[in-house]
């Protein structure tokens, strides 16, 4: 079963998608006929989802990111420092800038999501802009999100409560992509970060606080989302409860 | 510069750090282990970071694959000159897993493992590749990359894209049909 070389690289660019419409149709035509190109089609997509298998632990240790941010985080203005300081002076930055609710919150167990998405919409606020796609208009930025993720994130309008919808960005939490929407209260921001439950390692409290900004998560249909803002804490409840209830009545699964 | 340093900073993360996991997977097929690896990531990170402003938009990921791939290649050339050696730190991994899996809460279906088994002799396989076949190869079935975008971070034509991967596919086949044990 070993192909002309004329057809193997013909099979290689089917494979691959590389081969024009007309010349994969008549490609497919061949294969319906010849029992033998079949098979040696059928042998290279077994060989792809071997290969693929096991992708989901092939992924770098939690901390990679952690230690590439510290490395390169943040220098100060102007100045050329070697990195430790630099990530020295980052920290003690930041832990100035936030509100100091503080860390005797922290590291309780489940909590490092949270603390991811917080530190997503910290990052989010210090951006050149909150959002990556920036509309107003939730069926802009709902398909935007299309082909981003794996699935698709439900995006309520909320202006009429008070709470405008200024756009949505993709953050990276746990190492995977997640929607995020983001949302203004007065002069304050809201992120509301999206994700499948099954990716949350245990369920993520109910509230969290770090650094001045408070996040509340719910689940919901197999959807894990997290709250974020620096608003007072009622606003980002009520948020919460409008959210949920338009996310329930206003979004038909497309 | 202040703006520029804070500009820098923000377009790394948006351009370099989404791509980490794609960055250790090919870092890990090409050097071997995973703390190989993500020394790899981490050395990549730091060239990327200086040539930041040098990335003129378009498709970060092929950038960012392009930087990881260069610095594996400076690396196995100071650490693995002879690219042998590579096998069996995977291997290891390899057989890590299937002991991971099978002892993991006794009902694993058979058939799951059967798969693992299978994909760990293809891993040998692909491990054993010399390392221009190996690339093309993963860079189109772990990341996905179109053949223009594998010329691109490999740096070769189009068309040799094509007639690699046809060679590493055939070459794979034959592993497993013939030497696989």
């Amino acid at each position: 079963m070993t192909l002309a070389k004329e057809d193997e690289l013909l099979v290689t660019a089917y494979l691959d998608g590389e081969l024009p419409p007309l010349e994969a149709n008549r490609l497919e035509q061949r294969i319906s006929s010849e029992p033998a190109l079949a098979a040696e089609i059928e042998a290279y997509r077994l060989l792809r989802v071997a290969l693929r298998a096991d992708l989901d632990e092939d992924v770098p240790s939690s901390d990679l990111k952690n230690r590439i941010q510290l490395r390169l985080s943040l220098p100060r203005p102007g100045r050329s420092r070697p990195w430790t300081s630099l990530a020295a002076s980052f920290l003690a930055g930041a832990v100035l800038a936030g509100a100091l609710i503080s860390g005797a919150l922290r590291h309780q167990a489940g909590d490092e999501l949270a603390s991811e998405v917080v530190s997503a919409h910290i990052r989010g606020l210090m951006a050149p802009a909150p959002a990556d796609v920036a509309s107003s208009d939730h069926h802009t930025v709902k398909p935007w999100f299309n082909g981003k993720l794996a699935f698709a994130p439900v995006v309520p309008d909320l202006g009429a409560q008070g709470y405008p919808l200024i756009g949505g960005r993709i953050d990276v939490i746990g190492l995977e992509p997640t929607a995020s929407l983001v949302y203004s209260r007065g002069k304050h921001l809201i992120s509301v970060t999206e994700m499948p439950t099954g990716r949350a390692p245990s369920p993520p409290g109910a509230s969290y606080a770090e650094r001045g900004y408070l996040a509340l998560s719910w689940s919901d249909g197999g959807v894990t989302y997290f709250a974020v803002s620096d608003a007072a804490p009622q606003e980002l409840e009520t948020f919460v409860k409008l959210f949920k209830a338009a996310a329930a009545t206003g979004a038909p699964p497309l | 510069m202040d703006v520029d340093d804070t500009t820098d900073q923000a377009r790394f993360a948006e351009v370099f750090l989404p791509h980490l996991v794609d960055a250790f997977r090919l870092a890990r097929w090409l050097a071997g282990s995973r703390t190989d690896a993500e020394d790899i990531v981490q050395e990549a990170s730091l060239r990327a970071f200086k040539a930041i402003r040098g990335f003129g938009g378009g498709d970060s990921r092929a950038w960012v694959l392009t930087i990881v791939r260069n610095t594996s290649y400076t690396w196995l050339t100071k650490n693995r000159p002879q690219a042998v050696v590579l096998k069996e730190d995977l291997d290891a991994v390899a057989r890590n897993r299937i002991d991971q899996s099978s002892g993991a809460e006794g009902e694993t279906p058979e058939t799951v493992l059967i798969a693992k088994i299978e994909a760990q002799e293809i891993r040998k396989a692909v491990v054993a590749l010399p390392i221009p076949f190996r690339e093309v190869l993963v860079l189109r079935e772990i990341h996905g990359l179109n053949y223009r975008a594998i010329a691109e971070v490999a740096d070769i034509p189009i068309g040799t894209v094509m007639s690699r991967l046809a060679r590493a596919r055939r070459l794979l086949l034959g592993a497993m049909s013939g030497g696989g044990s």
